[in-house]
């Protein structure tokens, strides 16, 4: 193939459709999620066997990386995936089959929220200035609180598998399990791997196309 | 042999006369029976009787072993919410104070009876995977009229793991060709590893998206469209007959749900108090 | 006996998107329908865009600036519906693995006849049909990523003429595949060509296999169509080809050489056979 014209495109310009420029809903997104859920089974599983606290809450859950990054370059397709794959790296982690179920929405919180910042405020993926760094963080930070929330008020607590007093050290676990990955890998995987992304038929612009 | 998700299992298992829909209604209706059940003593004769039935099936039972430590690490963490954490509670009554921590009688029975709830839940979880094959789950789904481009997700899904393993080793080897060993070395080391792992496990998936597509787009498939919309003749399913014993088997595990729910919300069953199993360790305890 | 032209190229261009140059430019080629056309040249010269050109896959599946026409069977391959071309014309691309995505052999076989629609009663047949051209019976229920590479590219082509494509692309179908497997593909395109009158483009760097199937032969350089020709006139340029970095096979190369030292002056033969019986006559 001919080489690349490296032409250096904005953030603005990234999260936005050409003139005359036709996205559609197509099978590579079909692909793109499958594959997700496949890269964030192994990935996961990983997390939840390696560093497990109990019922899929672990202290460095590697998964967080395919949940977030997945959805700020695949939009809906990267929420879809981020909400279904740790069902199945939990359920071969051990977790009872409908915990694994009920974790599904904060799962999905974790994946959708950083997908959306990016979009509403246009951030560059390539991670080009501070604003770009911070809202990442700040985005990590809010969807694991959220996540963390969910899953243990909600799920532990509703099945009964948590007493009151323990609820902050697994609240602390999933939120701390997911902000330290997530440090450790989506600053480098989208410095890494954003530009290529971002040519690439299956990134993304709105949430489906 | 044939390979299922977590193993294999002999030709000659009795489970696979079973018709793949069945070992998932087993699995969605049985993992709810502990909820509804709070004597150790059931519970733990569920989890004998989902072990018996990996024994019939010819599973290999070292299998188990890989979750032990989930086991073992699960009821470390119940046992310490339920103590150690379990905060002061004058209305409980107290067994023991060690190191300032407070035993009560109530939160080690809580304790039992939810790692006794879940334990069972996981052994039914693990019963499914030992004994399915992707293509049984991928029929299971087919045969509850789950959507069709749900069900090829998931087959490729499972297939892209498989996958992403083998790049694993591949990336692995590469790097260690290069004099990146991680054998012997600190954690830090092992994260950094792992992060360069990363990098190059993502990008090999990106490539392998453009390559499926054209492959799927070559082959007719289409997401959108009117050929989207073709009725499939589910050819998969022509292997697969329900016979008179899997109607049997859900006749079972449907009537055994209502015999639950009506003796533990009609007359009081299953309930903590009733165990002889707590009863014995109440004396041992006081 | 009139025969119709069912894929006609003119003055095709693509260019991928962020690239300076076109993949391929100025291509017109037109090509009968039963016939067998070899496409060769070196690396990068565009014959993958040419393929995936031919199955709509380009623009369908990438960003470019298209110019020109490519039309199948009449019509303009961006005007036929999703997944209607993919009916009339199937590709088998040169990594197998990349084409799985299904548990067994036989699913990865049927994935393309359900994909159309066909019912069961079709399908059986057309599985009977085709596992037997291709001798792959024994291998239905086998995970299509345990079998040797010979095997997979046995199930792509499979898989593809599962579906009764009128025309046939191959790209680089025998690249990963040791000797023995890469006669046995050819073997079926023989096979398909001697029974089914498809039309089959073969583009392939191994020639030994190719030249005795092929009735045309396409060269491509840097993007442009050098050469169209029937396979004999075409080999008979060898000069050419060897300056564009094409090396004929071996026993044509030799009388390409005889012919370059004023020591032979007919025609170079297609395979190693004809070169003896060329030897023999001189000889005599």
């Amino acid at each position: 193939m001919a080489e690349d014209v490296k032409k250096d495109l904005t953030a603005e310009e990234i999260w936005t459709t050409e003139e005359g420029e036709r996205r559609s809903i197509g099978v590579i997104h079909i692909v793109i999620t499958a594959l997700l859920i496949g890269i964030g089974f192994v990935v996961g599983a990983f997390g939840s066997i390696s560093f497990p606290l109990g019922f899929g809450v672990n202290f460095f859950w590697t998964g967080i990386v395919v949940q977030q990054v997945g959805a700020i370059w695949f939009g809906a397709w990267g929420v879809i995936a981020g909400a279904v794959f740790p069902f199945f790296s939990n359920a071969i982690a051990g977790t009872p089959f409908y915990v694994s179920l009920a974790y599904i929405p904060a799962n999905a919180i974790q994946a959708f929220l950083p997908a959306w910042v990016f979009r509403r405020f246009k951030l560059d993926p390539r991670l080009k200035s501070g604003k770009d760094y911070l809202y990442l963080f700040l985005t990590m930070v809010v969807s694991s609180i959220l996540g963390a929330l969910w899953s243990v008020l909600v799920v532990l607590k509703g099945f009964d598998l948590l007493t009151t007093d323990s609820v902050p050290l697994f609240i602390w676990g999933w939120f701390g399990g997911n902000v330290v990955a997530g440090l450790v890998f989506n600053f480098i995987l989208m410095k890494a791997l954003s530009g290529v992304v971002i040519r690439t038929t299956a990134f993304v612009k709105k949430w489906w196309a | 042999m044939n390979k299922t998700l977590l193993g294999y299992v002999p030709n000659e298992s009795p489970i696979y006369a079973v018709h793949p829909f069945v070992k998932l209604y087993f699995l969605l209706v049985v993992s709810l029976f502990p909820m509804f059940v709070s004597a150790p003593d059931w519970n733990i004769i569920l989890m004998v009787f989902i072990i018996l039935l990996m024994w019939i099936s010819k599973v290999n039972m070292s299998t188990l072993k890989i979750y032990v430590p989930v086991a073992i690490s699960m009821g470390t963490i119940i046992f310490l919410s339920y103590t150690v954490m379990g905060g002061t509670h004058p209305e409980f009554e107290l067994l023991a104070r060690i190191w300032g921590i407070n035993f009560y009688w109530e939160r080690i029975r809580d304790a039992l009876v939810v790692y006794f709830r879940v334990l069972p839940m996981i052994f039914t979880m693990v019963f499914f995977l030992s004994t399915s094959r992707e293509r049984d789950i991928i029929v299971a789904m087919r045969s509850i009229k789950v959507p069709f481009v749900v069900t090829y997700v998931f087959a490729m899904a499972l297939r892209s793991a498989g996958m992403v393993l083998e790049d694993f080793g591949i990336v692995r080897q590469a790097e260690q060709a290069r004099g990146f060993d991680p054998a012997g070395k600190s954690i830090p080391y092992k994260i950094r590893q792992y992060v360069m792992y990363m990098v190059p496990l993502f990008a090999l998936s990106l490539r392998r998206s453009e390559e499926f597509t054209n492959a799927l787009v070559a082959r007719g498939y289409a997401f959108t469209g009117k050929i989207s919309r073709v009725k499939r003749a589910d050819f998969i399913l022509t292997h697969y007959t329900y016979k008179y014993f899997d109607y049997i088997f859900i006749a079972l595990i449907s009537i055994s749900f209502i015999l639950l729910l009506v003796f533990r919300y009609g007359y009081g069953n299953f309930q903590v108090d009733q165990s002889w199993l707590m009863g014995l360790l109440r004396s041992a305890v006081s | 006996m009139n025969v119709s032209k069912v894929i006609e190229i003119q003055d095709y261009s693509w260019k991928y998107i962020n690239t300076r140059v076109p993949a391929i430019r100025g291509i017109n080629l037109s090509i009968e329908e039963g016939s067998f056309v070899g496409v060769i040249g070196p690396n990068g010269a565009g014959k993958t865009t040419l393929a995936y050109s031919i199955d709509g896959l380009i623009p369908g599946q990438y960003n470019g600036v298209k110019k020109g026409t490519v039309k199948v069977f009449g019509k303009e391959v961006e005007e036929y519906a999703k997944g209607e071309l993919q009916q009339l014309v199937g590709v088998v691309f040169s990594d197998p693995e990349a084409q799985f995505t299904a548990m067994t052999v036989e699913d990865e076989l049927v994935f393309g006849m359900e994909n159309i629609g066909l019912s069961l009663t079709e399908i059986k047949e057309r599985l009977e049909w085709v596992t037997e051209l291709t001798d792959l019976s024994h291998l239905l229920m086998k995970p299509p990523y345990e079998i040797s590479g010979g095997q997979k590219q046995r199930v792509a082509l499979a898989a593809v003429l599962s579906m009764r494509p009128k025309i046939l692309v191959l790209d680089e179908p025998t690249s990963m595949l040791d000797p023995v497997s890469r006669e046995r593909i050819f073997g079926v395109l023989a096979k398909l060509k001697e029974e089914e009158n498809n039309t089959i483009i073969a583009i392939e760097h191994s020639l030994e296999n190719l030249v005795p199937l092929a009735d045309q032969m396409v060269l491509l350089s840097e993007g442009e169509l050098i050469l169209h020709d029937e396979t004999q006139p075409f080999f008979q340029q060898s000069r050419l080809l060897l300056e564009k970095g094409v090396f004929p096979p071996g026993a044509m190369l030799f009388f390409h050489e005889l012919r370059e030292k004023g020591l032979y002056q007919g025609r170079y033969p297609l395979t190693v056979a004809e070169g003896v019986q060329l030897l023999r006559g001189l000889k005599g």
